[in-house]
């Protein structure tokens, strides 16, 4: 089949639009963000906002890069705050040809950027310029099924190598149960990226470090064959699978996954397997055997970008306004994932905590791995998640073990990171 | 949906009722239905090539600016180019070798069998067709997932796959996406080869029977050279569609979850560069490109079948 016009998809829906003002302010958000929006601008009635929904750019769709493109070659239209779920957008809008998002170490108080947990900020750095805030944090943390894991007699793991026992006792004793998936496009900062492994570092401006050698990356990937081989940690898991809920329900152990899998895998109505509550906690993340710090991978976060074509008062009025939906209470409150303004993190903690649906409370262990992000897997022009779904994936589901595939991913990031101007070294 | 016209061979009969009417009205007439359709083909398929063509030779930034053959340069050098192409290559191949077979085979079934029946078939065939574009590449997302297909022993004892990814791996693909496109289009076709083979004279038919003729070798030495011209049509429609695939490799990489890369197909790859890279010249270039492909084999097509000659 064939289309002659490809208009992306993405439609858009003014939910309520005050015309022509020009004190108007026009907010880009995906439905998820939408209910943030809504409460803000009912709890700051001075401010008029022009609220209208899109895709959010989902799954590296492109749809802000398409319609920031159409607006640079008309001089019009484009959104003065927008909000992205892709981690990385930043990296693309704030180079040519789009040149979109606005330099913010001026415009946010630095009393404001001082209250983000450390790190939260790092997708939104453009060499030294600030141009998004961070709406939520994306680490990840062991989960584990508290109440199974007791019955089976094991012990929650602290490392990675006690971790790779278990799943071997897994495989021999409970076959069909798993500790781990494999088959995300986001395995690659599970596992790689707290195994510190130097595959996506960009180390200067333009300049990328890429080493499928680097014995970080080796150790982690021999650490996970046996396990792939097993079927403790599948390849052909997936927790977005259409099949997943059928495959797994009751049998995930233990799974190696972002904060946000809390209420969108395991925990409450709506999630993928939404177990019984009080099945499901959060465990810090694994360490290496032998070394006191943990690492962690980084899968997701939203950002909110304000645009550079604003000038004077409607800038700062529009900057007030981002600051208030990306930290404020009444805002943050309703956000999905853990946010990334500290203050707010506590609020929202809380209340996760009062909802009963975990084992144990969350706060200790996210305050524990927030900051536990690894910084050597940089945010890239190019999507390094798809780029694992589409050259690493299918393979592994053949059968291939993950030592095998670190230099097709390696030789994935070199063409595309060729591609967009980066000099890579390995 | 293509936008490309191609006449047909006018039967005698009506060219020679055509001059017996009163000639001036019949031109006027004539013009202005012809007119709405001029008007679409220049929106919508003039104006825009020529503003391909436009953007193709030039840079971003610059109007008028001429660049020569530099944006085919570099997009063609580009380490998502040959792929791109080479996937399509190999697409079109298993697409329309099935598609002339099996349309052919069934229409010439359908034609050959016993009239009573022919109807109901002919909207079986159509069918699968009917369902809009999209909607049934999506329903082929699930038919090919062995958990939720209806077919799913099919797929796990025949092929013995467990796994949608299984089945979509990438050197599967030009054949998952021209049998998705085959259901999803032949219908159509099976009509419209009936349609020419019911053009053929009963009289033609008859003298074939009377002369010996068994129902293959009235098949393939009578009605098959009859209709060919038909056949070239299809051909030059069905290339120059399958060149343009984009739906199907977008959405079953979204049911799968990015694992058909974004630029599997080569109007994927610029559709990627505007939207993704911003870079609308380089993804002119590609367009043009695939508009060139396409007339290549048009025009091999038209002049090797002799689709405008009269007979």
């Amino acid at each position: 089949m064939s289309v002659m016009a490809t208009g992306g998809g993405v439609s858009f829906a003014a939910v309520h639009s005050q015309a022509g003002q020009s004190s108007t302010i026009t907010v880009w958000v995906d439905s998820g963000r939408l209910p943030m929006a809504k409460a803000w601008v009912k709890a700051n009635p001075s401010y008029k906002l022009d609220i209208v929904t899109f895709d959010g750019g989902a799954n590296g769709d492109g749809s802000i890069e398409e319609k920031v493109a159409l607006a640079n070659r008309v001089g019009h239209g484009w959104p003065d705050i927008v909000f992205s779920e892709e981690q990385n957008d930043v990296q693309k809008l704030g180079y040519p040809p789009f040149n979109f998002p606005a330099v913010l170490n001026n415009l946010v108080p630095s009393s404001v950027l001082n209250n983000y947990a450390a790190g939260a900020l790092s997708p939104c750095m453009v060499g030294k310029k600030l141009e998004c805030l961070r709406n939520d944090l994306a680490f990840d943390v062991l989960w584990v099924n508290v109440p199974l894991m007791k019955q089976f007699g094991y012990t929650v793991p602290t490392t990675w190598q006690q971790w790779q026992t278990i799943g071997e006792s897994v495989a021999a004793n409970h076959p069909g149960y798993i500790i781990g998936a494999l088959g995300d496009s986001y395995s690659d900062a599970v596992y790689l990226q707290a195994a510190q492994c130097h595959l996506n570092d960009v180390v200067a401006a333009y300049s990328l470090l890429s080493n499928p050698n680097d014995p970080n990356c080796v150790n982690m990937a021999d650490l996970l064959n046996p396990l792939e081989k097993d079927g403790s940690v599948p390849a052909s898991a997936n927790e977005f699978g259409s099949t997943f809920a059928k495959t797994y329900d009751g049998k995930v152990l233990m799974d190696v996954g972002p904060a946000w899998y809390s209420t969108a895998i395991f925990e409450g109505k709506g999630s993928v397997l939404n177990a019984p509550a009080g099945t499901y906690g959060a465990y810090p993340p694994l360490t290496w055997a032998g070394s006191k710090q943990a690492w962690t991978g980084d899968v997701g976060g939203g950002l909110w970008i304000l645009s550079s074509h604003l000038k004077g008062a409607q800038l700062q009025a529009a900057a007030n306004v981002l600051v208030g939906l990306a930290t404020s209470k009444v805002s943050q409150n309703l956000s999905q994932g853990y946010p990334g303004y500290v203050p707010a993190a506590k609020s929202w903690i809380a209340e996760q905590d009062a909802s009963g649906l975990f084992a144990s409370p969350l706060s200790s262990t996210f305050a524990i791995a927030a900051p536990e992000v690894w910084p050597g897997w940089s945010q890239t022009p190019w999507d390094v998640f798809g780029l694992w779904a589409q050259n690493v994936t299918p393979n592994l589901i053949a059968g291939s073990s993950v030592s095998s595939q670190l230099s097709v991913m390696a030789s994935a990031i070199l063409n595309n990171a060729q591609s967009d101007g980066f000099q890579v070294t390995s | 949906m293509l936008t490309e016209t191609i006449s047909l061979p006018v039967p005698e009969r009506a060219g020679r009722r055509a001059r017996r009417g009163r000639a001036g009205g019949r031109h006027r007439a004539g013009y202005a239905f012809v007119s709405i359709y001029v008007m679409m083909l220049l929106l919508f398929g003039v104006v825009p090539t020529a503003y391909a063509l436009y953007l193709s030779f030039t840079e971003a930034g610059k109007p008028w600016h001429w660049v020569g053959l530099s944006n085919f340069l570099k997009t063609g050098r580009d380490f998502r180019f040959l792929p791109a192409f080479e996937h399509i290559a190999i697409y079109l191949v298993f697409w329309l070798v099935m598609l002339v077979v099996v349309v052919l085979f069934l229409a010439l079934m359908l034609h050959g069998g016993v009239r009573r029946v022919v109807p109901a078939f002919r909207f079986l065939f159509y069918l699968p067709g009917a369902l809009a574009g999209s909607a049934s590449v999506v329903v082929w997302a699930f038919m090919l997932d062995p958990q939720l297909s209806p077919w799913h022993f099919a797929l796990s004892s025949i092929f013995h796959f467990s796994v949608f990814a299984q089945v979509i791996a990438p050197g599967h693909l030009p054949v998952v996406f021209a049998v998705i496109a085959f259901w999803t289009g032949a219908g159509g076709w099976i009509v419209v080869m009936n349609g020419a083979l019911n053009n053929i004279s009963d009289e033609i038919i008859d003298s074939a029977k009377i002369d010996g003729a068994n129902a293959m070798q009235l098949a393939f030495r009578v009605k098959l050279p009859l209709i060919k011209k038909w056949v070239v049509y299809m051909l030059i429609l069905a290339f120059a569609a399958g060149t343009q695939l984009i739906v199907e490799p977008i959405l079953i990489g979204s049911a799968s979850l990015g694992m058909v890369s974004p630029f599997w197909s080569p109007n994927q790859l610029a559709y990627y560069l505007a939207t993704y890279d911003g870079n609308f010249n380089y993804a002119a270039a590609i367009s043009v490109d695939l508009l060139f492909v396409g007339l290549v084999a048009a025009a091999l097509l038209v002049f090797r079948g002799k689709l405008f000659e009269l007979e």
